[in-house]
């Protein structure tokens, strides 16, 4: 129901006007809803007679003022040692127009891009934009904005207009846009009968959608738990084309990529963030050439889920308002959330919902701009092995990372671009980490040519590392394969240390690479022998005739037995795994037959990422941000979880 | 040290590298990071002494393969420039016909049997004769996309080449699509990286930049049904850039 107090009342030719007096005062980039031949579009405006209040839905929605299809996150010099700066400050803008349901779309991305880590591009352009609102005249025969309760709205606007026949009510949303009308319009009190109007309007406009789901939205999420392996799935997306027009016409679909530009000169350059979509094939490939979602059945599905289940189950909202943009998009007809439903209203709904979701509070770092890193220098740089380099960073600013185990960060090369790697050093109070990265790509290969002295960018640290008070008082096995060494390192070098040591009981160390020149720290192990007490197995896939190997032959399962180890002790036994992803299954296997429990085993797990904290939507594993929620997960809370570790 | 660029064409337009030598002012740029050897369309000088060279135009005849093997050898890294080099392009309408009708039908009666310059066979891409390292599609190549390339290989590392369809980047311009107005486009199965100049342009996408997938069959009706097409306007379509050509991946 309308409250009165806020509400008033423009005539037709008074609107006009006060759209004109804020295009002509210069302070604001005013924008509007404007036609593109038959279709509606937001742009900017010249004139209040471009303005159409009376459009169905636009192209795409006004996302794309606040997550702009392609933004500038910084400028750097790539000629200079560390230069970076912040793009600029942007005019004061209006939105004039916007539908309720692209209001509750903007208001669902407020929680998702304002949450403990701000992105700070999303909130300055939040904070500089005003929104006057429109209750819609035309429902678009695609929507169904209905059946999700978004055809009306009663916050999230400054101002928001009914057309009342040849006059508009104003609803008040905000003192902003109180200021804005006294400054600018001309108006009047609504009266009684007026505001009764409003309520008919929008009654009306209820009445007129024919496009209805037959699901509630409170109950999405459990018809798709339910219904994980449907065949409606595969069924839909033999069609898809993998185009994800789909996603990025959606106002509430905002997954990114960010990409590093130089100009031709090769001095100046930008880091860009782009919109990018999980339809597309590439969105979850990493830098081996593993695509995790490789089947677009999973890419149509977990689009789905993602609106459904995965954004309900943790901030609350279905992620989809029914604005029907994805159905007008999606060539063969398959995106539309209306029909999925439909058709999924069919099947049984009763399964456990918490099945495909971790609810686990994980700490956020909220220090600085997000996607801005600090300066860094190159301490020290070892090759290790022909792919691996070992590289001792220091910060600039003289503080200490402050990360634990299992931790990673994000590294940049200006102008190449940044890539996640684990922090292979144990905590310390000084400066410095320690990170062994592996020549794969563009990032990977230009960091292991640099020298010392030479500067890179750090971000984080980010993720879950282990969780070190739950290991004390227990014997811990470490299960480390090919480049799973590095995360671990920092693990066992702390616990092996002497000022540690006691705190724990008896440690395994078990290693495997493929070849005996892959190996790395072999110097190291040795060494700490001397002060420390643990059981170290080694092995290698194959040794080449001619090489020196005094380990094991054979899979990292042939090391399980050769330890001295009895089930007795597997209550006090944590094992902590990390290797490439075809290796769990087996060395969970070998640690089950050991009696381990589930819950006693800690795995790291690997995904392609790009912001590091539960923004870009590239790492995520079902609902889990793997960046947030990980890279260490307990084995138990992942083991059911669908894409985890199939 | 600066790279040495050569460019080189082969049976095109030269269109390709006419979108070079319109770099302008960036011209400057682009010689103060690499040193280009030989570029026929703006200098006369030649050089068989340079590590990367990029080829523009199909390969027609065994003269061509001949130059095209040495060109190969030479270079570290070879880039294909534009649709004709990447895809064979419109030089691949013809490979609808024997080579021996085309070449009748265009040259007639005249006595072209001995000339090695007219002993066609039929088109093939770069890529069909010898390996391509790097590919900068489209019909013309896009400036930017070319920029991109050159930086990235002077700054060593591999360029991003979008390997997702036209339809982003159209749907990023906010463009109305174009079978909402019937008419076929090719955006969904081709590309990205042209920034979606065509659609943007009110025409549809004609492929230029090659097919990226294929879809299903049963997908391809619906669509054709959905909007009112015909299968005769999908092939006629798909014929301009893409002649008996596979999906790129
Ligand atoms: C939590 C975590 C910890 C890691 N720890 C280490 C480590 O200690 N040592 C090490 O050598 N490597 C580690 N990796 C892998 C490393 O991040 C990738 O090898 C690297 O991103 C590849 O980047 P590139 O530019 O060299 O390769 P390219 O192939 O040129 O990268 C292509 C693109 O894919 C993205 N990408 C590719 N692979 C990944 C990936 N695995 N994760 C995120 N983005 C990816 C990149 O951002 C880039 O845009 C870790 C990855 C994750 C997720
Ligand atoms: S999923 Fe489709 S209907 Fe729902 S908000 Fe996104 S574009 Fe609109
Ligand atoms: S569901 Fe439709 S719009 Fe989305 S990627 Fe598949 S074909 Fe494209
Ligand atoms: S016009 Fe073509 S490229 Fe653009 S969205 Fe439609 S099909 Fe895709
Ligand atoms: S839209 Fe299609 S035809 Fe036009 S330039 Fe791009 S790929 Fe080529
Ligand atoms: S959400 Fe961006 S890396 Fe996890």
């Amino acid at each position: 129901m309308v409250d009165d107090t806020n509400v008033k009342l423009i005539s037709e030719k008074d609107l006009d006007e006060f759209v004109n007096k804020l295009i002509d005062n210069k302070t604001y980039n005013v924008m509007g809803v404007k036609a593109k031949g038959e279709r509606f579009v937001f742009d900017h405006l010249d004139n209040a007679k471009e303005l159409r209040l009376d459009y169905d839905v636009t192209i795409l929605p006004p996302k794309k003022y606040f997550l702009p299809p392609s933004e500038k996150l910084m400028d750097f010099n790539i000629t200079k040692s560390f230069d970076i700066k912040k793009s600029k400050k942007s005019k004061k803008r209006i939105i004039i127009g916007i539908h309720p349901y692209d209001i509750i779309a903007i208001q669902q991305m407020d929680k998702y891009y304002l949450d403990s880590q701000k992105d700070d591009f999303y909130k300055k352009r939040r904070e500089n934009t005003i929104i006057i609102g429109s209750d819609i005249q035309n429902v678009s025969k695609h929507s169904f904005a209905e059946s999700m309760k978004t055809h009306t709205t009663y916050s999230g606007f400054d101002i928001l207009l009914t057309n009342l026949g040849n006059k508009y009510a104003v609803t008040i949303g905000s003192k902003q846009g109180n200021d804005l009308l006294e400054k600018y319009g001309h108006f009047r009190d609504a009266k009684k009968s007026e505001l009764k109007k409003i309520d008919k309007i929008r009654n009306q406009i209820a009445s007129q959608y024919d496009k209805k789901v037959d699901i509630d939205k409170e109950e999405w999420s459990k018809y798709l738990v339910a219904n994980y392996n449907n065949t409606l799935w595969e069924e839909k997306s033999d069609k898809c084309m993998s185009c994800s027009s789909c996603t990025m016409v959606c106002p509430t679909c905002y997954c990114y990529n960010i990409l590093d530009d130089v100009s031709l000169n090769l001095k100046e350059g930008g880091r860009i963030r782009t919109w990018d979509g999980c339809l597309l094939k590439d969105f979850t490939k990493v830098g081996s050439g593993e695509i995790f979602r490789d089947d677009k059945k999973e890419r149509y599905r977990h689009r789905f889920y993602r609106k459904g289940n995965y954004l309900p189950e943790r901030y609350g909202f279905v992620a989809c308002v029914g604005c029907g943009r994805c159905a007008i998009a999606c060539l063969p007809n398959i995106a539309d959330p209306c029909e999925v439903m439909n058709t999924l209203s069919s099947f049984d709904k009763s399964a456990e919902t918490d099945k495909y979701f971790i609810k686990q509070q994980t700490k956020v770092p909220d220090k600085g701009t997000i996607h801005i890193p600090r300066s860094a220098t190159i301490k020290n740089i070892n090759k290790l092995t022909d792919r691996e380099t070992l590289i001792e960073i220091k910060l600039d600013d003289n503080k200490s990372l402050g990360h634990s185990p299992g931790q990673f960060v994000e590294v940049s090369v200006l102008g190449i671009g940044e890539a996640p790697i684990s922090i292979s050093s144990p905590p310390k109070k000084d400066p410095t980490f320690q990170l062994v990265v592996r020549k794969v790509g563009n990032v990977t290969s230009k960091l292991v040519s640099l020298k010392p002295g030479d500067k890179i960018g750090i971000r984080g640290p980010f993720g879950n590392g282990f969780d070190i008070k739950k290991l004390e008082n227990k014997n811990i096995i470490f299960v480390c394969a090919g480049l799973g060494v590095a995360p671990l390192r920092s693990l066992y070098l702390y616990v092996t240390d002497k000022k540690n040591r006691k705190k724990f009981k008896e440690l395994k160390i078990l290693y495997g690479c493929k070849e005996p020149c892959e190996a790395m720290f072999l110097d190291e192990f040795e060494e700490l022998k001397k002060t420390s007490d643990y059981e170290c197995k080694m092995t290698v896939d194959k040794c080449p005739k001619g090489e020196c190997w005094e380990g094991e032959v054979g899979l990292i399962t042939t090391l399980f037995p050769k330890i001295d180890y009895d089930n007795s002790k597997s209550k006090d036994t944590i094992s902590v795994v990390c290797g490439p992803p075809i290796m769990y299954k087996f060395a969970i296997k070998s640690l089950k037959d050991m009696k381990i429990p589930d819950k006693n085993i800690y795995v790291s797990l690997e995904r392609h990422m790009k912001c590091g904290v539960g923004k870009c939507g590239h790492c995520q594993i079902n609902g889990v941000y793997v960046c947030k929620e990980g890279p260490v997960f307990r084995y138990d809370k992942v083991k059911k979880l669908p894409e985890a570790l199939e | 040290m600066k790279p040495k660029v050569a460019f080189f064409d082969f049976s095109s337009c030269e269109g390709c590298q006419l979108q070079i030598a319109n770099l302008e002012e960036e011209i400057l740029d682009l010689i103060s990071i690499v040193d280009v050897v030989s570029f026929r369309e703006v200098m006369k000088e030649h050089s068989d002494n340079y590590e990367i060279a990029f080829i523009e135009g199909s390969i027609m005849r065994p003269m061509d393969v001949t130059r095209l093997r040495n060109i190969r050898e030479n270079a570290k890294i070879l880039v294909a420039l534009g649709a004709c080099a990447t895809i064979g392009g419109i030089n691949k309408i013809r490979n609808q016909w024997p080579a021996d009708e085309v070449k009748k039908e265009v040259y007639g009666d005249a006595d072209i049997k001995d000339n090695r310059y007219f002993d066609a066979f039929q088109t093939k891409a770069i890529d069909e004769v010898v390996k391509v390292d790097y590919y900068i599609h489209g019909c013309p190549i896009n400036r930017d996309e070319f920029k991109h390339v050159v930086t990235s290989l002077a700054l060593g590392k591999e360029p991003i080449i979008p390997n997702y369809p036209v339809c982003v980047e159209c749907k990023k311009n906010e463009n109305i699509c174009m079978f909402e107005k019937g008419e076929f486009c090719l955006g969904p199965i081709t590309g990205a990286g042209c920034g979606a100049i065509c659609p943007t342009h009110r025409s549809a996408c004609d492929g230029c930049r090659g097919i990226i997938s294929k879809p299903e069959v049963e997908c391809v009706m619906d669509i054709l049904k959905r909007y009112d097409l015909t299968y005769e306007e999908l092939k006629s379509k798909s014929k301009l850039y893409n002649y008996s050509r596979e999906a790129n991946k």
